[in-house]
């Protein structure tokens, strides 16, 4: 309200406005009122002759009445929204699109008032508009429009009543612009003695009246309240059920999900709500009465799914539609970045630390600079070349679409910190009546939230690097016994056309078991020298120049060796692995340049710097409280490494193949520092494993890769990023060094408030990363995006991103094993969920008879199932016996940088059944989508006349039911399809049926390129194959005693209950 | 022996390629690279300078050549000989010049011909060892002539602007020198007038006193 007050006075055109007399009387007769016709009449006529005010009431009523679904839909595109724009003080001309310069306008009265017990008032205001006797309990009392405004006065400094009364007319103006008639429409057909001029929807109004004759006085009422107590009504509203103005858009998003215009709900106006809480699988609604109850539990946003035991778990809510993105980002604010570069858990920012400490759930974003571009969307690219790259003084934000340009063009203000800054003379635009700049439309960086900036010298510390590669090769008798060797000189040799940065792309190799064996390359040889130095202790480099060569030049003497490479150890019988000493060395001839090291490791370091030992076979460590020192480098060595890697601008990628235990959770740790990944092959065979390293390995030379890059997050004042989540290495607090990333890696961080009270209404995120991309070019990609601050929790809630949120707790999960029990882990994970939704239930319980039901609110309902797939994801599941240590790790290490989408993949495959689409024959590719239908992750899915294909991204598993007619199973696999599946790859035979099925893998695989997924057969009923490959993973049932989904919900509603 | 390689556009001083590996055996490479971009910046605030030049710096020499707008500096040791400096530029310069010759106006980013760097790398390494047949060769080749070529230091270079600076600066060290100057004589002043009449104030204020008490106590 304060802020209100002083902000009203600020804006020329209240006072201007003769409504605000009409208003005031109204308001005091309100007063005494509460009831009447008269009031209301003479209310209305104020309002009628003067047509300016019309607008402004309608709005009020917009914003307060709760109604209004439809109504925002009609309002959000209306030109009046628009006009709203250049009023606005933050909302920079930039602001185009309605939505944008609506939104921002509302929250602006809003929140201030908001600042406590929305909740409290949100109840009363659906109730007062919709059913009389429920006024009381809800403590709205005895009168019900007077007591309403002071209760919601009172709680804010501006407190008492009369002040209240005197403000009306002052906090009239709010809605200032001008709105059009279609604004004004809905409000006067709350009149009944003004015929409903419009549309339908008025129409639904006036229905209503009869059926509650205390509506209209009542419906007067909140209209005169509502321009003069205008701030907190929103405010409420948006508390709990979408309001109009601010979350408009997002909300009706939502509604095109489950739109079903419920007859009950239309008599009452109240459709947005209605939608909303009913989502698929809609509750019962009983009568009017009931009906009324069922509205205020349902007015949430919450669904009740009735927990009992003899629950159906088919209602229970899946993700089998894959990651939903909230669009509300996207249309809220259109020039936001794509969601696919950054995702924050909330889209509304608290204002104040106690709200964050009620969210619960972690509050930060996740990143993905690079993320691949669909056709047609690729990141623009900008150079300044003459003027410099446009930053803000102070702060060094870029500029971005959300600067506003003042003075007649000469000055803009940084959005992040409000600073004003020049704008030099190459750079300077006029404005034109609107305030826009006049070259907007050639202006990407002030048009799109993710652009590209060509870097001018100041950005280099050195020319740009050439794309290295350096290959640093297991060759002990069981890599080269597996086969991986083979593969992977194969591979290498068929990526070298593809390796990007032509024609200076560098390439080195060396190789080691007990020794270490240095290439000399040089392009004047036919054939490679190897030089091999056996003297673990001292390293040395036996050759200045040639062991990293360009490849272009020594592309003969390159093909060659990786020729020959397989052959020249195929008869070596060293077991030992002079892992350490090869890794300094690697280093020594890395270090002038940097670049990119591929690790191919099949044995346990066993010679020199870096040896490592057995760990983790040991039954009696789990459980106990040092089990998490199995899952973290022993060896100071490597993280040592990883931290002088960084420094010289090396990324690692780690390949490790052993059947046997090889200390993932060192050797990771070398990727974990540089920004790199870990890939895992258990018990690498090349016979059934070469696909997949194969694909992997040439994604991972061929993709587009960012060398020597940093990242850093800028974020608007008040928040701050605190921690990060990932791989990379931290330069500096916010400074993330990558010395090459790719498309898939993503990051996660968490924020905080550093102030207690957040006064903008916006808050902005600039993520920039600074890297020399493979043409020898450096760049700056700034990915721009906005979040308004809310002052409810709420608001909080339904903005959540579900899919961030996971994001994030996967990480946060995964680095908790590494401190701590693997139980303490699970517990965590669920601990925090039970804390959110209890807090989101106490939000909402004092009016409510919740009885059995459990409430959580409609972004987050699949937050429970992820949160019990994330307690049976590899990395954190059970003890000793569930997963091998290696793999753990290894598991732990993928997720650590996986972004949102893949993660929830991972965490909750896709189970589709094909037999239908490979046996019906004439299925088009069009009707994909409608033949596979992602199933619920049960066992009680897989019908054993069945054939189903599950998909987590990392590998299919093709499930062959016991009835599943042989005709299929031979088509499929040919003569031997009764045979041992574990000897039979899938590969095409000659008929129609197989085809199908390779294509389908095909569109499968392409759907999803950063990994390659093998397919594994399994035979129902196969022990112990079966269970490992798929049963352990069906996350909905109930596997040694692990919870089950339905039990899962039940003890989490049991806990949230306990002390809500 | 060559230490460094940098190629500039001289109107604006963007760096256009650079030696790959430059300076890896060098300790201080990154004093030596700050001093070229000074002497590039110079160089492009239109400071007629000779079209050939030598520039001492430290125990190394900075040899530069500017054609077609594009000027081609390396760094070799003193004793390196300048004949092959020059050589090994102008091979550079005639490579530069046939490769990229038409977009260096219109290059807009800086390293834009980062490629180059593979030909500085190839053609470095013929030049690395003086004593090659090849070389010596060179050096005996009578038809490039070398001597008329300028030798200067780069403090001398580089002092120019830093000269200017220094003006400015003294002239501001003496305004401000002179008003404390004016300050500590206008104290010094008062001190005098202090120290001359404190002396019979105190005799003149005891002796007041003096009366004042005694008026008091009879």
């Amino acid at each position: 309200m304060k802020p209100m007050g002083t902000e009203n006075p600020g804006r020329p055109n209240f006072p201007a406005r003769s409504a605000a007399t009409p208003f005031a009387p109204a308001s005091q007769t309100s007063m005494p009122f509460l009831s009447s016709g008269p009031v209301v009449g003479s209310e209305a006529s104020a309002f009628r002759p003067t047509p300016p005010t019309a607008p402004q009431t309608s709005m009020a009523f917009l914003s307060s009445g709760p109604g209004v679904g439809s109504e925002a839909s009609g309002f959000r595109p209306s030109p009046p929204a628009r006009s709203y724009g250049p009023s606005v003080p933050p909302p920079p001309p930039s602001y185009v699109p309605p939505v944008g310069g609506s939104f921002q306008r509302f929250p602006t009265p809003q929140f201030p008032s908001t600042a406590q017990g929305p909740p409290t008032r949100g109840p009363p205001v659906g109730q007062s508009v919709l059913s009389p006797p429920m006024q009381p309990p809800v403590g709205q009392v005895q009168s019900p429009p007077v007591s309403l405004r002071p209760q919601q006065l009172s709680s804010v400094p501006m407190g008492s009543p009369p002040q209240s009364v005197n403000f009306p007319p002052s906090s009239v103006n709010v809605p200032q612009a001008p709105l059009d008639s279609s604004f004004s429409a809905p409000r006067q057909t709350l009149h009944p003695s003004f015929p409903p001029l419009e549309s339908s929807y008025p129409a639904a109004r006036t229905t209503l009246q009869p059926s509650f004759p205390g509506y209209p006085s009542r419906q007067s009422n909140a209209v005169l309240q509502a321009p003069s107590v205008q701030s907190p009504f929103p405010a409420h509203q948006g508390g709990y059920a979408p309001a109009p103005p601010a979350p408009s858009s997002p909300f009706l998003a939502h509604q095109g999900g489950y739109v079903p215009p419920p007859p009950v709900a239309a008599p009452l106006g109240l459709h947005s709500r209605e939608q909303m809480q009913y989502p698929g699988s809609g509750p019962p609604i009983g009568t009017i009465q009931g009906l009324a109850e069922d509205f205020n539990s349902l007015s949430l946003g919450s669904i009740p799914g009735s927990i009992d035991p003899g629950l159906d778990s088919k209602a229970l809510p899946r993700p089998l539609d894959g990651d939903v993105e909230p669009n509300s980002f996207a249309e809220m604010y259109p020039m936001n970045c794509n969601s696919r570069y950054l995702r924050l858990t909330t889209f509304g920012i608290p204002s104040s630390q106690s709200l964050i400490s009620r969210w619960q759930l972690p509050l930060g974003a996740v990143v993905c600079p690079l993320a691949e571009a669909p056709d047609g969307e690729e990141v623009p690219i900008v150079n300044f070349a003459p003027t410099g790259i446009i930053r803000c003084r102070r702060c060094r934000t870029y500029v971005n679409p959300y600067v506003t340009f003042t003075d007649g063009g000469r000055k803009w203000r940084c959005n992040i910190c409000a600073l004003l800054n020049d704008v030099s003379g190459d750079y300077f635009a006029h404005l034109d009546a609107s305030g826009r700049r006049i070259d907007l439309d050639q202006r990407p960086e002030l048009t799109k939230g993710s652009v590209e900036f060509v870097a001018p010298t100041e950005y280099m510390v050195r020319p740009p690097m050439p794309p290295l590669y350096f290959f640093l090769i297991d060759v002990s008798l069981s890599a080269v016994r597996s086969g991986m060797v083979e593969i992977v000189a194969q591979t290498i040799r068929s990526c070298l056309d593809e390796l990007p940065g032509f024609p200076r792309t560098q390439i080195g190799f060396i190789t080691f078991d007990s020794t270490i064996h240095f290439y000399n390359m040089k392009s004047s040889l036919t054939q490679p020298q190897m030089m091999v130095v056996s003297d673990l202790d001292d390293i040395f480099v036996p050759l200045p120049d040639d062991l990293l060569v360009n490849l272009s030049e020594s592309r003969s003497v390159v093909e060659t060796f990786l020729d020959s490479l397989p052959s020249m150890f195929q008869d070596n019988v060293n077991l030992e692995s002079a892992f350490g000493p090869a890794l300094k060395a690697a280093f020594m001839v890395m270090s002038q340049l940097g670049g990119k090291l591929l690790i191919f490791q099949n044995t346990l370091p066993s010679l020199g710097v870096g040896r490592l030992r057995l760990r983790g076979d040991d039954l009696r460590v789990y459980g106990t409280d040092k089990e998490h020192a199995l899952r973290i480098p022993e060896d100071p060595f490597y993280k040592q490494m990883a931290a002088d890697f960084t420094k010289y601008q090396i990324g690692v990628n780690i390949y490790a193949f052993s059947d046997k235990y090889t200390d993932i959770a060192s050797l990771g740790t070398l990727a974990k520092y540089t920004g790199g990944q870990v890939y895992y092959y258990p018990s690498f065979q090349s016979a059934i494993h070469k696909e997949r390293l194969r694909h992997e390995l040439a994604r991972d030379l061929t993709r587009e890769t960012a060398w020597e890059a940093v990242m850093r997050i800028r974020c608007g004042k008040g928040v701050r990023f605190t921690s990060y989540h990932g791989n990379f290495m931290l330069r500096s607090t916010d400074l993330l060094a990558l010395p090459a990333v790719d498309c898939d890696k993503a990051f996660a961080m968490q924020m905080s408030l550093e102030e207690t009270l957040l006064t903008t209404q916006t808050v902005y995120f600039q993520v920039a990363l600074l890297y020399t991309s493979s043409s020898g070019e450096r760049r700056i990609r700034v990915h721009t995006a906005a979040a308004p601050v809310v002052t409810d929790l709420g608001e909080m809630y339904r903005h959540a991103d579900t899919g961030a949120i996971v994001s994030l707790f996967c990480r946060l999960a995964i680095e908790k094993t590494l401190s701590h029990k693997l139980e303490d882990a699970r517990n965590s994970v669920q601990s925090r969920i039970v804390k959110a939704l209890r807090e989101y239930r106490n939000l909402y319980a004092v009016q409510h008879r919740l009885g059995g039901r459990m409430i959580y609110p409609e972004s987050l309902k699949f937050l429970p199932l992820y949160g019990l797939a994330l307690c049976k994801s590899t990395p954190l599941r059970g003890g000793y016996a569930d997963a091998q240590l290696d793999e753990r790790c290894a598991a732990g290490y993928t997720m650590m940088a996986l972004p949102v989408k893949g993660l929830l993949k991972l965490l909750y495959p896709s189970l589709i059944r094909i037999d239908e689409y490979l046996t019906k024959g004439s299925a088009q590719v069009d009707e994909f989508k409608n033949i596979f239908k992602r199933l619920p992750l049960a066992a009680e899915s897989l019908d054993s006349r069945g054939l189903y294909i599950y998909d987590d991204g990392f590998r299919f598993v093709i499930w062959f039911g016991r009835m599943l007619s042989p005709d299929i199973a031979m088509n499929l696999l040919g003569v031997d399809f009764a045979g041992d599946l574990t000897r039979v790859s899938l590969c095409e035979q000659d008929s129609e049926m197989s085809r199908k099925l390779m294509g389908l893998l095909k569109k499968f695989r392409e759907s999803d390129p950063s990994y390659y997924q093998l397919c594994h057969l399994v035979r129902q009923g196969e022990q112990p194959r079966e269970g490992f490959f798929l049963l352990t993973n069906l996350v909905e049932d109930q596997i040694g005693g692990t919870n089950g989904y339905a039990d899962w919900i039940l003890q989490i509603h049991r806990q949230v209950q306990q002390t809500a | 022996m060559v230490k460094l390689t940098l190629i500039a556009r001289v109107t604006d001083g963007l760096p256009l390629a650079e030696g790959l590996e430059d300076g890896r055996d060098l300790q201080d490479a990154e004093f030596y690279k700050q001093q070229v971009k000074a002497l590039f910046k110079n160089l492009s605030r239109g400071q007629n300078e000779a079209s050939r030049m030598s520039i001492e710096t430290g125990p190394y020499v900075f040899h530069y050549i500017i054609e077609g707008r594009v000027c081609y500096l390396t760094m070799c040791d003193r004793s390196y000989p300048k004949k092959l400096a020059f050589q090994y530029l102008e091979d550079l310069k005639n490579e530069f010049e046939r490769v990229n010759g038409a977009q260096i106006e219109t290059a807009a980013r800086p390293y834009a011909f980062i490629k180059f760097d593979t030909f500085i790398q190839k053609t470095k390494k013929l030049y690395q060892d003086t004593r090659t047949q090849r070389n010596i060769a060179k050096l005996n080749d009578e038809l490039y002539e070398v001597h008329q070529i300028m030798t200067r230091n780069v403090q001398e270079v580089l002092g120019v602007g830093e000269k200017l600076d220094q003006v400015s600066q003294m002239s501001s060290r003496l305004t401000s020198e002179s008003r404390v100057y004016a300050d500590k004589a206008r104290d010094l002043n008062r001190q005098a007038l202090i120290r001359k009449w404190a002396p019979v104030a105190i005799v003149i204020g005891v002796v007041i006193l003096l009366f004042w008490v005694k008026g008091k106590i009879w």
